[in-house]
């Protein structure tokens, strides 16, 4: 699952010199880490909920921590499928 | 009323062509090369670069030429039709019924290059983004000179337009340059440089919108042509070398 996110991430926000390998599941994903934007937040979240069908919610107050890095992020995506 | 003027340096980017001595050799044969891309210029963090289309390319390409290390100018960038192109994808998107991207979005909009711009050169000057429809290059003067009236010592004018997809049926007006092109111009109201004068004209002409008339301004910089005339049915401006 985490490698399969970190494949949806390089394809859905053009990180052409990037590869799976250089994505640490631990790591974050936006600012100091992969240093990715809030623009890229909404085109990641668009991407997930064409993949997974899962929605998360920009209002809800964990997004944060959602969003904070790959393996939060495919926990929050299996667990919300079920 | 005559402006007087100096062009302190200038920079202009278009398929094959960068250097003042390329845009001589463009001037006698007047040909584009084919689907080259503008280099990125190495300020730009890496980052940033997958979000720069061809044209914001070539509008930093002849930008990053003719700004200070202190990023002290104003910048007033104007554009005809700015990432249109990408707004006519989306609406095609969306008629399939798909949804819209995001970045694509946040990247259409007029001040989308300008936007791109200030973050990835850190710049925090006055920055304006003009749409000048079939006045052509003259507005953005008009907003680089009174700047220049309020004081600034210099202003960076910035004008890039590219080719409309042919889905825009364009005739009976002239608005297609036959490639994407960039001239920025830095100008200022004494120092060294080229001294120019810029003023209204009675005639009534019809010299093309924009993306066309970049091109006769480079033609006329690079030429022993003393005076430049554009304008449409409307009012016309002239620029004439002192």
């Amino acid at each position: 699952m985490e490698n399969e996110l970190k494949q949806l991430i390089i394809d859905t926000l053009d990180l052409e010199d990037i590869s799976v390998d250089d994505i640490d599941s631990q790591a974050p994903l936006f600012n100091d880490g992969l240093g990715l934007d809030s623009i890229d937040a909404l085109e990641l979240g668009l991407a997930i909920r064409k993949k997974y069908d899962v929605k998360i919610d920009a209002d809800k107050e964990d997004v944060v921590k959602i969003f904070s890095s790959v393996s939060t992020l495919a926990e929050y995506i299996q667990a919300a499928r079920g | 009323m005559n402006i007087d003027f100096v062009l302190r340096n200038w920079n202009a980017w278009a398929p094959g062509i960068s250097r003042h001595e390329d845009w001589r050799n463009w001037h006698e044969h007047q040909t584009f090369a084919q689907a080259e891309k503008a280099a990125i210029p190495i300020t730009v963090p890496k980052i940033l670069q997958r979000r720069l289309s061809p044209l914001a390319r070539a509008v930093f390409n002849a930008a990053d030429g003719c700004i200070d290390s202190d990023k002290s100018l104003p910048i007033v960038f104007s554009s005809a039709h700015g990432e249109v192109n990408k707004s006519l994808e989306m609406l095609k998107s969306m008629q399939k019924g798909e949804e819209v991207s995001p970045t694509a979005f946040s990247l259409s909009v007029h001040n989308a290059i300008s936007g791109l711009f200030s973050i990835a050169y850190d710049y925090h000057q006055e920055i304006t983004v003009i749409a000048p429809g079939q006045d052509g290059i003259a507005p953005a003067f008009v907003e680089a000179l009174g700047l220049l009236q309020e004081h600034h010592s210099e202003v960076l004018i910035v004008l890039y337009d590219e080719p409309l997809s042919d889905f825009y049926p364009s005739l009976p007006f002239a608005l297609n340059a036959p490639a994407i092109c960039a001239l920025a111009l830095k100008v200022s109201l004494t120092g060294s440089g080229l001294p120019l004068r810029f003023c209204r004209t009675p005639a009534h002409r019809d010299d093309g919108e924009q993306a066309l008339q970049i091109l006769s301004f480079i033609k006329f910089l690079v030429a022993d042509d003393k005076a430049l005339v554009l304008g449409n049915h409307r009012h016309s401006w002239e620029w004439y070398k002192k």
